[in-house]
């Protein structure tokens, strides 16, 4: 057994390894973690690279991957990309949801039936509420494309950022996903992290590293400790999380990883339950 | 003004962090930071080459003065100047290792030491066997080895700090006009 598979065993290392495919994005959301948008900087990860991490992931004992950006369907080849994810280790990928029309949702197809679940962001039954942070008709987009996916026998979770508990509107919100056809146990509820943009807009809890998930997560720029790390302020990549620029190979921030979270009782980074 | 970002402490990378709890680490400390695995492996090595050792501190000193001096680096220049006045050599001393005049060395070996600086840093190619003989006279073998590494080590430093354009600490600066030495 390896150290990885002994630690992820042991619940001291969460099995999952996240990639940034890119940090460019339609969207301009108010709360955004890596001050994505438009004109960014892409910071992209090949498919080939991102194949390459997924494969040694899985020989090192990792269990699960994560893609996030950014907006990963900017990237043409995503859907095929994501496929070969999938085919090497149960993939979620973040996504917000607004590109899949026409050709993009025919692209997705490729997906029905993988190990991939596409995990859309809405934070309100209310159209206006949720349009405030991502954007005007962010609502209608994603409340046509979740269904158009379901259909088409891709796997889709909500993801809901939250500001503020508000608990008649997350009723709201559960008895929408579930008529969009994502059950409750598909909808994930995080708070609003103050890093990147929302740290300059004010927003959001504060954290310190022991509170993020200790997951190994793998950027054009280097390796981190959690997919908060690699957060981007006033177009500075922020270094804090930082673990190594090496990672490949993957062993090199794997085993620094696991040297920062010896002696630590498992569980002891689930403390904002966004694991 | 530096070429790279130096790193403070609250963008310090995690495994880098305990360098700063003393304070500010520096600026070769913050530069490395910037790749954490690197800052890893370099610290050490550098600290135990310029570091305390079986050879005394003056003797290092001279060595990563005269060094630096010859590869013009004004940062390593500047902050061993101030580290070897504190171990005991002469102003004098340091202004001929920093160039600024010759001098006659008093203790035993270290014209020839001086001499053997200067063909390791400044010069290329085989280094002349009469001076290597000369060496072996004064310094047992595994101090010359540990020299021509201090050498070596210290001409990577220099390189880097050049070129990166580290600043001088202002403490080292203030320290270094109230002797005459900037």
């Amino acid at each position: 057994m390896s150290a990885v598979d002994q630690a992820v065993a042991d619940g001291v290392l969460p099995g999952r390894v996240w990639l940034y495919s890119n940090y460019h994005c339609n969207l301009t959301c108010s709360y955004c973690l890596t001050e994505s948008g438009p004109g960014v900087q892409r910071r992209e990860l090949s498919p080939a690279r991102m194949v390459e991490v997924a494969e040694q992931a899985a020989d090192l004992g990792f269990t699960d991957l994560g893609l996030t950006g950014g907006e990963p369907f900017l990237l043409p080849t995503m859907p095929e990309t994501l496929a070969r994810l999938g085919a090497v280790l149960p993939t979620v990928a973040l996504t917000n949801g607004t590109l899949f029309t026409g050709r993009r949702l025919a692209a997705a197809e490729v997906l029905a039936g993988a190990r991939v679940a596409l995990q859309i962001s809405l934070d309100s039954a209310e159209p206006d509420d949720n349009d405030r942070a991502r954007g005007p008709e962010n609502f209608a987009k994603v409340v046509a494309a979740v269904p158009a996916l379901v259909e088409r026998g891709i796997t889709v979770r909500i993801a809901t950022t939250q500001s503020e508990d508000e608990p008649a509107d997350m009723a709201r919100l559960c008895a929408l996903h579930r008529d969009l056809g994502v059950p409750d146990s598909d909808h994930v509820v995080r708070p609003i992290i103050a890093r990147g943009r929302a740290e300059a807009a004010g927003l959001g809890v504060e954290v310190r590293p022991e509170d993020l998930p200790a997951e190994l997560t793998v950027t054009a720029d280097g390796a981190f400790w959690s997919p908060f790390g690699p957060t981007v302020r006033g177009g500075r990549l922020d270094t804090d999380l930082l673990l190594t620029r090496t990672t490949d190979p993957l062993q090199v921030p794997a085993q620094t990883l696991l040297g920062l979270i010896e002696g630590r009782p498992p569980g002891a980074d689930s403390t904002l339950n966004i694991r | 003004m530096s070429r790279v970002q130096l790193l403070d402490a609250s963008s310090a990378p995690l495994t880098a962090r305990r360098h700063y709890a003393a304070g500010d680490p520096g600026p070769l400390v913050a530069a490395l930071a910037t790749v954490p695995e690197l800052l890893e492996v370099a610290l050490p090595f550098l600290s135990t080459v310029l570091g305390a050792s079986a050879l005394d501190v003056r003797t290092k000193e001279i060595v990563i003065v005269r060094t630096s001096a010859l590869l013009r680096c004004g940062y390593c220049v500047d902050g061993h100047s101030v580290v070897a006045l504190d171990a005991g050599l002469t102003l004098a001393e340091v202004g001929a290792l920093r160039g600024e005049g010759p001098i006659e060395w008093d203790v035993e070996g270290e014209d020839d030491l001086v001499a053997w600086i200067d063909a390791v840093a400044g010069g290329r190619g085989p280094v002349d066997s009469d001076l290597a003989a000369r060496l072996a006279g004064c310094f047992a073998e595994h101090e010359i080895v540990e020299l021509t590494l201090l050498i070596g080590a210290t001409m990577m430093l220099n390189r880097f700090c050049t070129a990166l354009e580290l600043p001088t600490a202002q403490v080292v600066a203030d320290r270094l006009a109230s002797v005459g030495l900037r």
